[in-house]
């Protein structure tokens, strides 16, 4: 659509693939989104997620900003919430862990050593119960399976992207979707909890982060997509509903 | 200069004879034109319509066989503004106009999608109806809030066709989840005159007057490879949380704020599957029905894991 941006999908993706996302794609102009490209090529620049909220911290006492992590049966999901969400933060401050939770987020990228690590933004959070939660499950394992198809297929120019830089191992990510179908089933086991290793990489980082963190989030606050106005016809008035 | 602009026009003029059939001669067109322009002064469009008519009575060219000056396309194609194009649409939907300049508004159809149209009072162009199927030539497109729509102005044609264009159906099915709701939903106002949402007790149209109470959400409905606005009327949202227009009153009542209707509906809402039957009406989807997505079939789930295992 000429000048007006369109609004960006939210991606159904697990923990699992989603942490393994190391790839930004360049934007073609300034102000283009930024998409990033998931080992199984998808270019993806919100997601929709629903899993597990374990834990919320504040990064440094009084800095307004909250890590959190968000747990599906493949990983966890980290996710960084401040004063430039407010919707999300008024309603992570009402929500004690562990709760079931869906979010709305856009993806946030940080640079390491040369790696990218992604992260949440969330735009929402909300309450949910488990329905919601197995649903997002199987239509997330759904997505998957058909990414996993195209990447067999090699034929859209993303997944000839996704293998020339990660050469995924396509079955361990089968192996990753029927562990989490297999989660909709009575008797399940859950897999290794995020490494611990990981898990305090992402801490180191985060003390250096957290100043960027901030000035980025400023900067995002102008970058917002084109979302919707007012309406000139309001339809439903007109359908005499 | 003139000579550059009338090889410009002489060219379209020679183009468009071509591309129905007809050999023109150049030269005579651009002394034609030459003459109205600049000596007679005539506005360029004057001078091309007299050029043209003299050129079709010239060659005797049956009326029906000049192809359109615009190109016929299908509604899925209009994807820019500001291009000339002619359709074969059916009339779906008249709106009412909000404004003396707009004679007649709403929206047309073909198989490939649908589009508004707004036809201006100064076009002079004849009423549609809905449900007949028309012609419109020389039609110019715009995009308006992201989405794009076509005018019919003075030099467009509307022409009543026998062929009836078929429209998909029109009530589509989406499971997708709740993703966004927008700001001036829940409790809101709506102005007396017009129905109009007011913002602060003001309408948009009518400015400072009375409003009534409606419940509605507009939202965002997203299956992870389209998304869809939606409208939610108070109906609809009783369906789904048992909120009424009384009760939000009430909740509003209750917490001395209009808003917490919204902060409830958003905690009830936001982040659930919606399996939703509606109409798509240009940018809304307007709901028919709505319920919550009940769980998954078992056997959906064993056959997935079967196929992974494969």
């Amino acid at each position: 659509m000429n000048g007006v941006r369109r609004r960006e999908i939210a991606k159904r993706i697990f923990a699992y693939e989603f942490n393994r996302s190391t790839h930004r794609i360049k934007p073609e102009e300034d102000k283009a989104p930024v998409y990033v490209l998931t080992p199984l090529g998808m270019r993806c620049n919100r997601v929709f997620v629903v899993g597990a909220l374990l834990d919320k911290d504040e990064i440094k006492p009084d800095s307004g900003i909250w890590r959190i992590r968000v747990a599906d049966p493949t990983g966890a999901f980290f996710g960084y919430v401040g004063r430039f969400q407010p919707d999300a933060l008024e309603s992570l401050m009402e929500i004690e862990p562990p709760e079931l939770v869906a979010i709305v987020a856009k993806i946030g990228v940080f640079e390491r050593d040369g790696r990218l690590f992604v992260s949440l933004r969330p735009e929402s959070i909300s309450v949910v119960d488990s329905e919601t939660r197995d649903y997002w499950i199987y239509e997330t394992a759904l997505k998957t399976l058909e990414r996993i198809k195209r990447m067999e297929l090699k034929k859209d120019e993303d997944c000839k992207l996704a293998w020339q830089i990660y050469n995924p191992n396509l079955n361990e990510f089968r192996q990753m979707v029927k562990q989490a179908l297999a989660s909709l089933k009575e008797e399940f086991e859950l897999i290794e909890e995020i490494e611990e290793e990981e898990l305090k990489e992402r801490k180191e980082i985060e003390e250096v982060e957290f100043e960027k963190l901030k000035e980025k989030d400023e900067l995002e606050e102008f970058e917002e997509e084109f979302e919707f106005e007012e309406e000139e016809w309001d339809l439903s008035d007109i359908l005499g509903e | 200069m003139k000579e550059e602009r009338i090889k410009q026009i002489t060219n379209q003029v020679v183009e468009q004879f071509r591309r129905s059939g007809y050999d023109v001669d150049a030269k005579e067109i651009s002394k034609r034109l030459m003459l109205l322009i600049y000596e007679f002064k005539v506005p360029e469009s004057e001078a091309i319509r007299t050029v043209k008519n003299w050129l079709i009575k010239e060659l005797e060219i049956p009326k029906e066989k000049l192809v359109a000056e615009a190109p016929l396309v299908k509604i899925a194609d209009i994807t820019k503004p500001g291009q000339w194009v002619s359709l074969k649409a059916k009339v779906v939907q008249l709106w009412d106009s909000s404004s003396p300049s707009v004679s007649q508004v709403g929206l047309i159809g073909d198989e490939t999608g649908m589009i508004k149209f707004v036809i201006w009072a100064k076009s002079g162009k004849g009423e549609v109806e809905e449900g007949k199927s028309y012609l419109f030539r020389n039609i110019v497109t715009d995009s308006f809030q992201g989405r794009m729509q076509v005018y019919i102005t003075r030099t467009s044609d509307i022409v009543e066709i026998e062929e009836d264009i078929q429209i998909p159906p029109r009530e589509i099915e989406v499971v997708g989840a709740l993703v966004a709701i927008q700001q001036n939903s829940g409790l809101i106002q709506r102005c007396k005159l017009c129905r109009r949402v007011m913002t602060k007790g003001i309408c948009p149209i009518h400015g400072k007057v009375e409003g009534y109470d409606d419940l509605r959400i507009k939202g965002v409905l997203d299956d992870g490879e389209n998304f869809y606005e939606i409208i939610l009327n108070e109906e609809n949202i009783k369906a789904l949380t048992g909120i009424d227009l009384e009760k939000a009153k009430q909740i509003a009542a209750e917490r001395l704020d209009r808003n917490a209707v919204l902060s409830e509906l958003k905690s009830q809402l936001l982040g659930r599957y919606l399996k939703v039957r509606g109409t798509r009406g240009g940018r809304y989807l307007i709901v028919n029905e709505v319920e919550f997505l009940k769980g998954i079939d078992k056997a959906e789930i064993e056959k997935l894991i079967e196929e992974v295992a494969a």
